[in-house]
């Protein structure tokens, strides 16, 4: 009889410290009734792909002109349902239409019903004056300002021959976090249908495109041969800003 | 049997646990130390720092260490020839000594008077026109200037990566050996923002340790008269930006805050530079035009250029008699910190 006992006693501890050790592994991973969200981005002119360098496209201006950066901040994503909104923590993406891996965004949010999709385009007034960072704010990215400390926001370049710069270059590097030409956008986009239902354990794609045709116009015309380098904060930067604040559109959202 | 299957499942659960405590570890040897915190000292009577610089930059001697190092190192410039020190010498109080403008990368010129560095936990903008905005992301800017020390941030990194006394500093401040910018500003941060000045003759004779003579006294009261609005004690500088008379420089065409703000109001103003250490960091001014510091009294006494922005305390000039004038070159003089200009701890190491 002692002896069982004994037996049960080791076993139990044995259990017991297997059980710790589950504990510890779980500690990273996610709640089980949690949905895996997957945002895309697609960068395109009109309805079409975006492409790099070999493409020369047409402005609304008859500016004929290529692509050969295109880089935006897209931070702080939130998904919105009826009772408030889910953040991704530690939200900072720099989309870089060179890195297909930069134009997707992964996280995760409870199971429940989901409306909207809401992010900042560019880096909070607070993250452009905190100092050195890391990862995506990481200052080697080349987006950010050394002699006027600030992130850039977003950037274009490229070549048209409407630019009387040195090799027919033009630059566009929007910032400017503070005072009136703070260029930083909130996105607001709807769910094409009222609302989604996200199931427990399932995966879901957010499909969003931008159309970088509308960094040229509305509210305001910006033409290469006025403008081909804005690079400071200020009425320019602001201007584009207020353009490309309309250039998101939420395609679809769809199961995995 | 079975009480031996049974301490045969508790011994490899107990040693399966062991490892997996173990392997969250960092297997590096210099894990189990940590780094030896220091505090910034504020020399008594003095302003509290309008921020803290060390917030989110435990500062300790490691760190410390480390960022004296980069400091010292040439290899973060691109041909190896400019370290930080380069044109900024402790004997100088971290200005150049004796330029108006530095050099740089491919024998250029800089575009501005390299300014001394010491008691920066109080200033909140740095740079003569406030351009920046944290005491981490200043070295940025020389580090990738092409006329300065001309390279990129990440071909540092590819530089001191190689170096293993670097990986073992890098491992004693922080943790790992892994280097990152965010690494690198953060100790060169810790050390520049530890430089402080604190101990010259003007100091000793606040505290009760020394006196002025009669020419410094006499200086001194003149000082108080004229000076500390904007040069304010104990700092020898409120921190704001303001338009001293200087005529723009046709070459330069330096307009100074205004390219920061993009505000016309803010034309050809300059951040008040402190006057601690004054006599060794000539020439002065934001390009280094004037040359001595009876050029700079003469200045203020008859070479203000009246203009919009003007600051409205220098509408009249400040006049000096030449008597007055060697008074307060006396007491500017009593600004020398030479604990601090000789000072091991901040020297090459």
């Amino acid at each position: 009889m002692k002896r069982k006992f004994l037996k049960n006693y080791f076993l139990w501890l044995a259990l017991f410290l297997l059980s710790i050790l589950s504990s510890f592994q779980q500690r990273n991973t996610a709640a089980v009734n949690d949905v895996h969200v997957k945002i895309i981005f697609v960068n395109n002119i009109r309805e079409s792909k975006l492409i790099l360098n070999d493409s020369t496209y047409t402005n609304p201006f008859d500016e004929k002109y290529t692509i050969t950066k295109l880089r935006y901040y897209v931070t702080n994503v939130s998904l919105q349902n009826g009772d408030g909104n889910v953040k991704e923590k530690k939200s900072y993406h720099l989309i870089d239409e060179s890195k297909i891996s930069s134009q997707v965004i992964n996280f995760s949010v409870p199971a429940g019903d989901y409306n909207s999709i809401q992010f900042l385009l560019g880096v909070d007034s607070l993250h452009n004056v905190s100092g050195a960072q890391t990862d995506d704010l990481d200052p080697t990215k080349d987006m950010f300002w050394t002699w006027n400390s600030g992130y850039v926001m977003a950037k274009m370049e490229g070549h048209s021959p409407d630019s009387k710069m040195v090799n027919n270059k033009y630059e566009f590097h929007v910032g400017g976090f503070s005072g009136p030409y703070n260029v930083l956008k909130e996105i607001h986009l709807n769910f094409p249908r009222k609302a989604i239902h996200f199931e427990a354990g399932k995966k879901y794609e957010i499909f969003i495109s931008a159309d970088i045709n509308t960094w040229w116009q509305s509210p305001h015309n910006i033409k290469i041969a006025e403008h081909p380098t804005i690079t400071t904060p200020g009425e320019n930067a602001k201007n584009i800003s207020d353009n490309y604040a309309n250039m998101f559109h939420l395609e679809k959202v769809i199961p995995e | 049997m079975k009480k031996k299957i049974s301490i045969l499942i508790i011994f490899f659960v107990v040693a399966f646990a062991i490892a997996l405590e173990a392997g969250r570890q960092e297997s590096d040897e210099y894990s189990l130390l940590h780094p030896t915190p220091l505090k910034l000292k504020i020399p008594k009577g003095w302003p509290k720092p309008s921020s803290d610089i060390f917030a989110n930059n435990p500062l300790t001697e490691e760190g410390f260490q480390l960022g004296r190092k980069l400091f010292y190192d040439g290899r973060l410039s691109k041909d190896g020839n400019f370290a930080c020190a380069s044109c900024h010498q402790q004997f100088a109080a971290f200005a150049t000594y004796d330029h108006d403008l530095s050099h740089g990368f491919h024998d250029q010129f800089t575009t501005r008077n390299a300014p001394p560095l010491f008691n920066l936990a109080w200033s909140r903008l740095l740079h003569w026109d406030g351009g920046v905005n944290h005491i981490e992301v200043q070295a940025l800017s020389p580090m990738t200037a092409p006329n300065e020390m001309a390279e990129n941030v990440d071909s540092v990194l590819q530089k001191l990566r190689k170096d293993t006394s670097y990986q073992r500093m890098f491992t004693l401040a922080f943790g790992s050996k892994m280097m990152n910018s965010q690494r690198m500003l953060k100790a060169l941060a810790q050390f520049v923002g530890s430089l402080i000045s604190s101990n010259s003759k003007y100091d000793k004779v606040k505290r009760g340790e020394d006196k002025f003579n009669a020419a410094e006294q006499r200086g001194y009261e003149l000082f108080k008269q004229r000076c500390n609005t904007c040069h304010r004690e104990p700092l020898f500088t409120d921190y704001s930006f303001r338009n001293n008379g200087l005529p723009l420089n046709d070459f330069l065409k330096d307009y100074g805050r205004m390219r920061i703000t993009g505000n016309v109001m803010d034309s050809l103003k300059f951040k008040v530079p402190s006057l601690r250490n004054v006599s060794v960091t000539f020439p002065y001014m934001h390009d280094g035009r004037l040359y001595s510091l009876y050029d700079v009294i003469d200045h203020y006494s008859k070479g203000i250029q009246q203009s919009a922005t003007l600051d409205s305390s220098l509408r009249k000039g400040i006049p000096f008699s030449e008597d007055e004038k060697n008074d307060i070159i006396y007491f500017l003089h009593t600004l020398k910190d030479t604990t601090f200009l000789n000072d091991k701890r901040f020297s090459q190491p």
